[in-house]
């Protein structure tokens, strides 16, 4: 089977990776050549000529309109893919753009798959990502076993767009998460209280989670360098209080999580990990 | 002045029948042809497009529901721009989108003013708005004698975008204000305390505000016929926390506020208005 990948980040890269080793034929085209670096894998000019090596394209990129250009743009996928080929687009963006690319992809018989993934960096290296998808069964089905090859928990949520529901919630559960191990972390430490201590207390108790393990651990130890890029979660929960005002759901912990976030981009820390959160806080 | 007016809801007609009363000479244009009636009895003419309502007038003014409908209607204005016409919007919607629109119509050649409104339906009707406005000097100072005829407070704030940022900044306040009579008289009623009373004694001291006035009568009344619709209010407040996502602001109390009235739409209160946030408050705390 030949794959197509778009993507090459930090995510994407070693995704990349993975199905290489498993033994898949790789072609990949790159907005910046030089960030495909020492992959093995064909170059291709434009991602319409990539669609039309490849019975499956992998997307991981950052934003809705890159999504959409790449797929439906100029020279874009659907100028290439196959009827019966199969597009997976592992970025995270809006449900009504996955459903709307879904549609117009269906018109040529090409099908999508939104398949959104959480785990980070460090998951994508350990193919331990959970990956949550929308689309028809049987194209999931069809690709399943790639999947396989980048993480363990692979769920069919519904069809096109509910992957992204579940990746909208995924991240306001974990953001919220990391602001309220912030205001723990900050009350400890105004309290005079050792918060390498604290963390360790509270991991075992009922508060203990992956956020605290990863991001306490982080705080603790003040080391900010991504991780996640905090601009990333910024620009994933616009995403998330525009899908809370389209359906009419009050939010209000997300919406207050949403301007600690508008605040630690406005001190420039949009490189840096969700973590610096905690450096909101102690702005004074 | 010969002025050309595009969308008749409830704002604009009232608006464009004030320039009539003023004397200028004005044609209209309705995307609903049965709303411009109640102008052509009142002496207006019937343009028969946006671009028509354009043509051979000074000033063309559109007021209608939100961003790309202002495009659209600016779209077709600048189809039949002629030199020296000057658009107004008076709607409300982003700045951003406002900006992008006056540099649509200035590659042109046409002057564009965004001049959003404060003061709802009734100062619609009695020509006491407030118009807040972005844009060139030059262009306020002709367009000036037609926003006399609409409003009282008339402010020229500051460059293209300026007036859609002010109004924004009048929707926090609002927003905040509405919601916080409304969390004070909840607060008094679950003390057992007569809001009533409690309306009155604040109107004396520091947290009088025209909003603790006229919005905290009308909610004392029970009186939730709008005024101004919640789901416009929501609106506004997306405008407002969309721009701080955008910019990197941090806006605690507008982002819980804006949720707020999110939260009544969604429970089916959004053709009321805003002050109905205080059947929400009651309901949240058991208190109906």
């Amino acid at each position: 089977m030949k794959i197509g990948f778009i993507g090459l980040g930090a995510m994407g890269r070693p995704m990349a990776g993975h199905l290489q080793r498993a033994g898949y034929q790789l072609f990949v085209w790159a907005r910046r050549p030089e960030s495909v670096g020492d992959l093995a894998a064909t170059r291709c000019a434009t991602p319409a000529e990539l669609g039309r090596f490849c019975d499956v394209v992998f997307t991981v990129v950052t934003s809705s309109a890159d999504v959409e250009g790449l797929a439906l743009g100029q020279d874009g996928l659907i100028e290439g893919m196959a009827p019966g080929s199969v597009l997976i687009d592992c970025s995270t963006i809006a449900p009504d753009s996955a459903r709307e690319i879904a549609a117009r992809l269906g018109e040529k018989s090409i099908a999508m798959l939104d398949a959104p993934v959480s785990g980070g960096e460090q998951g994508a290296i350990d193919a331990t990502l959970a990956i949550m998808v929308g689309g028809e069964a049987a194209a999931l089905e069809r690709v399943r076993p790639l999947l396989e090859c980048l993480g363990q928990r692979i769920v069919h949520i519904g069809p096109n767009g509910a992957g992204q529901v579940a990746k909208a919630c995924n991240q306001m559960i974990m953001v919220a998460a990391i602001q309220a191990a912030a205001e723990a972390i900050r009350l400890g430490a105004a309290s005079g209280v050792d918060c390498a201590k604290l963390r360790q207390a509270l991991a075992g108790g009922s508060a203990a989670s992956r956020v605290l393990d990863v991001m306490g651990e982080r705080m603790v130890k003040r080391d900010f360098a991504a991780g996640i890029e905090a601009r990333l979660h910024h620009k994933d929960f616009g995403l998330v209080l525009e899908a809370g005002r389209k359906s009419g759901v009050p939010m209000p912990l997300t919406a207050a999580v949403s301007q600690q976030l508008n605040a630690l981009m406005a001190q420039g820390w949009g490189r840096d990990d969700t973590s610096s959160l905690l450096r909101v806080l102690e702005i004074r | 002045m010969k002025i050309g007016f595009i969308g008749l809801g409830i704002m604009g007609r009232a608006m464009a029948l004030n320039l009539i009363k003023g004397g200028h000479t004005v044609s209209v244009w309705a995307r609903r042809a049965e709303s411009m009636q109640p102008l052509l009895d009142a002496g207006a003419k019937a343009a028969s497009s946006a671009s028509d309502a354009a043509q051979g007038n000074e000033l063309v003014i559109s007021m209608v529901a939100d961003a790309p409908d202002v495009a659209e209607v600016m779209r077709a204005v600048a189809a039949a721009a002629e030199p020296g016409l000057i658009a107004i919007d008076m709607s409300t919607i982003a700045p951003a989108a406002a900006r992008q629109v006056g540099e649509a119509l200035a590659a042109v050649g046409v002057d564009f003013l965004d001049a959003p409104v404060s003061g709802g339906e009734v100062g619609a009707i009695a020509g006491t708005l407030s118009i807040m406005v972005g844009g060139t000097e030059a262009a306020f100072a002709k367009a000036r004698p037609a926003f006399e005829c609409m409003g009282k407070n008339i402010v020229h704030v500051g460059a293209s975008g300026a007036g859609q940022v002010t109004k924004a900044a009048n929707q926090i306040v609002t927003g905040m204000g509405v919601l916080a009579v409304a969390e004070a008289f909840a607060f008094a009623a679950k003390n057992g305390v007569d809001r009533s009373k409690v309306r009155e004694a604040l109107l004396g001291g520091f947290a009088y505000s025209k909003i603790l006035e006229n919005h905290g009568q009308r909610m004392l009344d029970r009186n939730f016929k709008p005024g101004f619709k919640s789901w416009m209010h929501e609106k506004d407040l997306n405008i407002v926390m969309q721009t701080a996502h955008e910019l990197g602001l941090c806006l605690p109390g507008s982002a819980a506020t804006a949720q707020m009235f999110n939260a009544m739409v969604g429970s089916g209160m959004g053709e009321e208005d805003s002050i109905a946030v205080l059947k929400l408050l009651e309901r949240l705390s058991g208190q109906e």
